[in-house]
């Protein structure tokens, strides 16, 4: 007659298990940046475009669908030197269409590498947008992108 | 549930003989705990982590001064209205509309046709960002990645509001 086994005491060792989670949850902790609190929520509208936004050096001109106009930039520096020290810590600042052409220019010169990007709401009206654009083309910035979202499809 | 090898305490301590000295301990420690909440903040870290960074369109303008002289029969000027409809014209003609999921086909085709294609898009003040970029993104696809835009006037409003009635 077979005798029936008992229970197997099971020790597994842990270690290797550990360390492997241990690097992975670093990977992970590293490679997260939280979104940053935008000052405006805006819906993007989306596209075929397979460009990635650059994470640097980026100066964003937002556009709500309540024909508002934010200028973002990505380094609190510049934002300091822009708007002011009380400011810094802010992601974008309300701007007034007059103003945005020398605000845009005084950022370029304290950073030239700058890119400019529009990032519009889907429901925002071209208006607005036309006339960030020809500002852009005002002050010679002749070459910047519009950010959307992958289009699935 | 840390199980942890205590060394028996020697009951005959201290009758004359020599204390051993202590040896390694035996430590085994349960680590099932620790995976669990390692995992429970990968899982965190790996749902919240943005891979998907958003897209974007580049678009190359001219300087202010730059003005083109275009022939009138390659100049495919699209009309886009507030409600998202699209006229198009070649030259001076009447405008004629043309369906969204139509437009990509369309717009190949006129490239076949004259590959010289310059193409004017003229978007109302009203209409939504998003019509706009769909139109750009159709443009882009449509392989014509050379386009202008110019401001919807009063004279556009008029000749699309001939073509409608037309």
């Amino acid at each position: 007659m077979v005798k029936k086994k008992g229970r197997v005491n099971i020790h597994i060792d842990m270690t290797p298990m550990v360390d492997v989670t241990m690097l992975l949850l670093t990977f992970f902790m590293l490679t997260t940046h939280f979104r940053p609190p935008s000052e405006a929520e805006v819906i993007l509208p989306s596209s075929h475009s397979a460009f990635k936004l650059p994470e640097s050096d980026v100066m964003t001109v937002t556009i709500t669908k309540d024909n508002r106009i934010f200028l973002g930039l990505d380094s609190q520096y510049i934002r300091a030197r822009l708007f002011g020290e009380e400011n810094k810590l802010k992601q974008g600042i309300e701007v007034d269409k007059e103003a945005l052409a020398n605000l845009l220019i005084q950022a370029r010169i304290i950073n030239p590498k700058l890119r400019t990007v529009i990032k519009g709401d889907k429901a925002a009206p071209y208006g607005p947008v036309e006339d960030v654009m020809n500002i852009l083309q005002k002050v010679k910035i002749t070459r910047f992108s519009l950010v959307t979202d992958l289009e699935r499809s | 549930m840390a199980g942890v090898d205590v060394p028996q305490p020697k009951a005959d301590k201290g009758k004359g003989k020599k204390v051993k000295r202590q040896a390694r301990l035996g430590v085994r420690i349960d680590l099932t705990p620790m995976v669990d909440v390692v995992m429970l903040l990968i899982t965190f870290f790996m749902l919240t982590t943005v891979f998907n960074t958003p897209q974007t369109m580049e678009i190359n303008i001219p300087p202010d001064e730059a003005k083109v002289e275009v022939a009138e029969s390659a100049l495919l000027t699209l009309r886009i209205l507030t409600d998202g409809a699209i006229y198009w014209n070649m030259g001076i003609e009447t405008p004629e509309k043309v369906e969204f999921k139509a437009l990509r086909p369309f717009l190949e085709e006129r490239l076949k046709s004259n590959p010289k294609l310059i193409t004017l898009v003229k978007v109302e003040r009203e209409a939504t960002f998003e019509i706009m970029v769909n139109i750009m993104d159709e443009l882009n696809l449509a392989k014509i990645t050379r386009f202008s835009t110019a401001p919807f006037t009063e004279v556009d409003k008029r000749v699309i509001a001939k073509a409608i009635s037309a």
